[in-house]
């Protein structure tokens, strides 16, 4: 970055202005609120190492947000920053400013009204920390609207990861212990039960269709492994038939639906339903205690999925390893495979891809048995977690699964997206869920929040034409 | 097509069929539905799903693949809402609680017109957002079911009456839904569903079309949540999902069109029906503690089955256009009604003592399906005078004879578009003799005391 150009695109990082009066005015600024936060953090009797870092953190985060908002102004020709006196300016530049910025104008003042709610409510709020969190979360707008212009094409991808991002830093300031080894492992194992649920969704979704069998069928391969197991089968053989019988289910869905692709979600929800119904009918045959079934889990299964569990000797759950394969796997075979290439040729445009001799029919069936079998493998893997058979196991994966690939930026027409979205959807459940409890809400305020998070999600990116430009 | 314009209905031969093996085998597994009591209940079981139904139907017409997955999260949300502030004392009065009921659905369902319109996301999408945030939210406001209905609604739920406000809620509904069908907003509203390019093009405003279906929608959910709470007298936030699921399937099963344009309130009515039948039916087989799993299998593949029978439609209609819906629905109806008239009086009448078999057989027939005085059997007139022989090809003659007039009929009605007020009158005059019967039943058993004989009656 010369000084020598005049205008300094919104997109450059590196921003100081040329007026030396606003470097001294932001410099100012900064220092004044920085010495309030250090008064603060005196006040609230932190150690003086984690003050003095706090404080230079935010010393620097908001020299760098004004700055930057002074460039901006400056580069306009206003000659002054936002603080000072805005009413002198002429209307027609405001107006201009107005019309370029304006959902990142409400969406920081929206934030700052917030703040400073909270912060004349609550008095236990007033900390450095949550000062320091704050101006991020507004850098982080910033960086967000600035820099996704640079990335037309996988928008949704980079507004997923900018939350994950903003996510993770809220809840690391006002959560204790959040980055710790313990919690990351287990928000990690957590989002390996919901990426490996998730990848059947995905190859599904890729073709234009839906799947709602999947939390039956986490349910009863949960159960039914627990009885084969219970039966005398040796475990591996019973999980083996575990995983077929996922794919049996699977290949099932993708028949039924194959003509009734528009209703993909009701057939699915109906295969889903008898059976989660059979297999309990099935279990409960000659057992006194019907839905319930008793068996004892194999240690290498429990080790396989429990928080405890050991891959080699790393004190990461082999799980978390899995899912990192089977997501690598699963990428590079979209991306590069003709079986990738072609679900994406027949999510676009199911008729051209049939014409160039795509079996329409054959990667439609394949895609529901993939998501039955791994269904069934979610189901197992819970089962090594939880250590006893339980069918309503699944039940939260009904619009989890379809949450993470929509919120991944996967469009359920068809056609666009891919499991590393999902990946991303996953992990902002995920850490959002972890957040959610972190702050003592409970489970049906979390439902309740992912159930809004849902919409603004998709209508930043996955919007309809207007009927008028479908004519 | 295949010409005849009878075609046009054919899918309504699947629930009507389904519907006269349910009733029957429902009638004789569990001969207690037929009374004022066994009518009442079901009519109350039944009512909120046939109005979460018809919420469905009328948004799955608007096309667009709407599956309002919410209807039965709302349907709980209205239910605890209500339950709640008549703990509060806040809201306790009828017309309030109509105001509050009704207002909430179409609330919701105009905020789910207006983002599928102005921010243009599939509606299946902001239907699962709806369902995870109203489902998070019922159980916020009411943590397991519990509280109480308001007083003046604790009569509806007792089922000993056919003639209960709730079967009231169910008719204004239905006929408010038939009365709507003849207005051109309708017409706009199919051809919307049908297909939106064709109506925008066309200059029906279609924003307004597909707002209007939503209000719909919002008036049947909270007619369906008044209901649901007189059912079970107090709230329950944990019923939703399952509702959705029964709701979605009866909507299948009435030969709703999930792809927009086509459905009808009697397809919804006879799949919402039906579902109730299969319950009832399968309460009746006695499977001990697998019983809600045997529920839960049948209702998913009866779901499944009823979505591949969509498949046959058009087979059916090139086929068998010249049967019409409503005659086979008639005809089948009378069957049921003859087995629903055997079933309920069969124990009332002791066998008649042997001697005078005959007579007493007759006098019984016309007593018991006639509600008649016998007449007394006139020494040597009458049937006494035929021989076995003439008897029976004279019965068979009246059978042949009562066959040919009800083909012919079938047929000829299948030629109509529009059914005849003609059959209007029959199937009221039939269902009120039904009706009637029945109570006559009922209040016998209970002012005789005949309990101990009857069994089937309560």
């Amino acid at each position: 970055m010369s000084d020598a150009s005049p205008y300094r695109g919104p997109g450059s990082l590196s921003n100081i202005p040329r007026s030396p009066f606003l470097i001294w005015l932001n410099l100012a600024l900064t220092l004044i609120v920085a010495a309030i936060g250090f008064g603060l953090g005196f006040a609230q009797g932190l150690r003086a190492q984690i003050v003095i870092l706090y404080t230079v953190i935010s010393t620097a985060v908001l020299f760098w947000l004004l700055n930057y908002v002074a460039v901006i102004f400056e580069s306009r020709q206003f000659g002054e920053p936002r603080e000072a006196a805005p009413g002198v300016l002429p209307v027609t530049a405001v107006r201009s400013v107005w019309a370029g910025n304006r959902i990142l104008i409400v969406a920081m003042a929206a934030l700052l009204i917030a703040y400073l709610v909270i912060l004349a409510s609550v008095p236990e709020f007033r900390t450095v920390s949550n000062l320091l969190a704050f101006l991020l979360v507004e850098a982080i707008l910033v960086f967000a609207f600035k820099v996704s212009r640079a990335f037309a094409h996988r928008r949704s991808a980079f507004i997923g990861l900018i939350v994950l991002v903003a996510l993770i830093v809220i809840s690391s300031f006002t959560i204790e212990g959040f980055l710790s080894a313990a919690n990351i492992r287990a928000v990690l194992l957590f989002a390996s039960f919901l990426g490996i649920a998730c990848v059947g969704q995905t190859l599904v979704a890729l073709l234009g269709g839906l799947d709602l069998s999947i939390p039956f069928v986490i349910g009863a391969s949960n159960i039914g492994l627990l009885y084969l197991i219970g039966l005398g089968v040796p475990p591996w053989l019973a999980l083996l038939m575990v995983l077929v019988i996922g794919g049996a289910i699977g290949f099932l869905n993708g028949v039924l639906s194959y003509r009734l692709q528009g209703q993909a979600l009701i057939v699915t929800l109906g295969t889903g339903f008898a059976t989660a119904g059979l297999v309990q009918i099935l279990t409960s045959i000659g057992s006194a205690f019907s839905g319930n079934v008793f068996g004892t889990v194999p240690g290498w299964l429990q080790n396989l999925a429990a928080m405890n569990g050991r891959t080699f000797g790393l004190a990461i759950p082999p799980t978390i390893i899995l899912w990192i394969v089977i997501a690598i796997v699963v990428i590079v075979g979209l991306r590069y495979s003709a079986y990738g290439r072609y679900i994406y040729a027949l999510g676009g445009n199911r008729r051209s891809a049939r014409l160039t001799g795509v079996s329409e029919f054959k990667y439609w069936t394949l895609a529901y048995t993939i998501s039955g079998v791994f269904a069934a493998v979610t189901g197992s893997l819970l089962l090594g977690w939880s250590g006893g058979g339980f069918i309503g196991v699944g039940d939260q994966y009904l619009f989890t699964t379809l949450a993470a690939v929509v919120i991944g930026g996967t469009s359920l027409m068809g056609g666009h997206g891919g499991y590393g979205y999902t990946v991303i959807g996953v992990l902002v459940l995920q850490v959002l869920s972890a957040f959610l409890i972190g702050i003592g809400l409970k489970y049906e305020w979390q439902q309740f929040i992912f159930g809004l998070l849902i919409l603004p999600m998709v209508a930043l990116y996955g919007r309809a034409a207007h009927i008028r430009s479908q004519v | 097509m295949s010409g005849p314009r009878g075609a046009q209905n054919t899918y309504l031969l699947v629930p009507i069929l389904l519907m006269a093996v349910l009733l029957s085998t429902a009638v004789i597994r569990g001969p207690s539905l037929v009374s004022l009591s066994g009518f009442g209940s079901a009519i109350i079981v039944a009512a909120p799903l046939v109005l979460a139904t018809y919420s469905l139907m009328a948004l799955a017409i608007a096309g667009r693949g709407t599956v309002d997955l919410a209807v039965g999260p709302l349907l709980a949300f209205i239910n605890v809402t209500i339950v709640k502030l008549n703990g509060l004392d806040l809201v306790t009065s009828p017309l309030a609680v109509f105001v509050l009921a009704l207002g909430i659905g179409v609330i919701y369902q105009v905020l789910f017109a207006l983002i599928i319109i102005f921010v243009r996301v599939q509606p299946i999408i902001v239907a699962l957002s709806g369902f995870l945030a109203l489902s998070g939210i019922n159980l916020v406001i009411l943590p397991r079911p519990g509280g109480v209905a308001p007083e003046w609604m604790a009569a509806w739920g007792l089922g000993n009456t056919i003639f209960s406000p709730v079967l009231l809620i169910v008719l204004v509904a239905t006929a408010g839904w038939v009365l709507f069908t003849f207005t051109s907003f309708y017409a706009n509203l199919r051809m919307m569903g049908y297909d939106e390019r064709a109506a925008f093009t066309s200059g029906v405003r279609i924003n307004l079309v597909r707002i209007g279906a939503h209000v719909l929608a919002g008036l049947f959910v909270g007619l369906g949540a008044i209901c649901y709470t007189a059912l079970i007298a107090s709230g329950d936030p944990t019923q939703g999902t399952t509702m959705t699921l029964t709701s979605v399937t009866a909507l299948v099963l009435g030969g709703v069109s999930l792809s927009g344009g086509r459905g009808s309130v009697a397809g919804s009515l006879l799949g919402a029906l039906n579902l109730f039948l299969i319950g009832y039916v399968l309460a009746t087989f006695n499977f001990g503690a697998v019983q809600a799993f045997v529920t839960q299998f049948f209702y998913g593949l009866i779901l499944v089955l009823s979505l591949l029978l969509t498949l046959l439609v058009p087979v059916i209609g090139r086929y068998v256009f010249f049967i019409s819906p409503f005659s086979a629905f008639i005809v089948l109806g009378c069957i049921v009604a003859g087995i629903m008239l055997h079933v309920s009086t069969a124990g009332s009448f002791a066998p008649a003592p042997a001697g005078e078999q005959a007579s007493a057989a007759a006098s019984d027939l016309l007593k018991r399906y006639l509600l008649l005085p016998p007449s007394e059997p006139a020494g040597g007139g009458g049937l006494l005078t035929l021989t076995p022989l003439q008897q029976t090809l004279i019965g068979l003659a009246a059978a042949a004879a009562l066959f040919t007039f009800t083909l012919r009929m079938m047929v000829a009605e299948a030629l109509s578009a529009r059914v005849g007020a003609f059959l209007y009158v029959f199937v009221s005059a039939l269902i009120l003799l039904l009706l009637f019967v029945v109570a006559e039943q009922s209040h016998a058993a209970s002012s005789v005391g005949h309990s101990d004989v009857l069994g089937a009656v309560p």
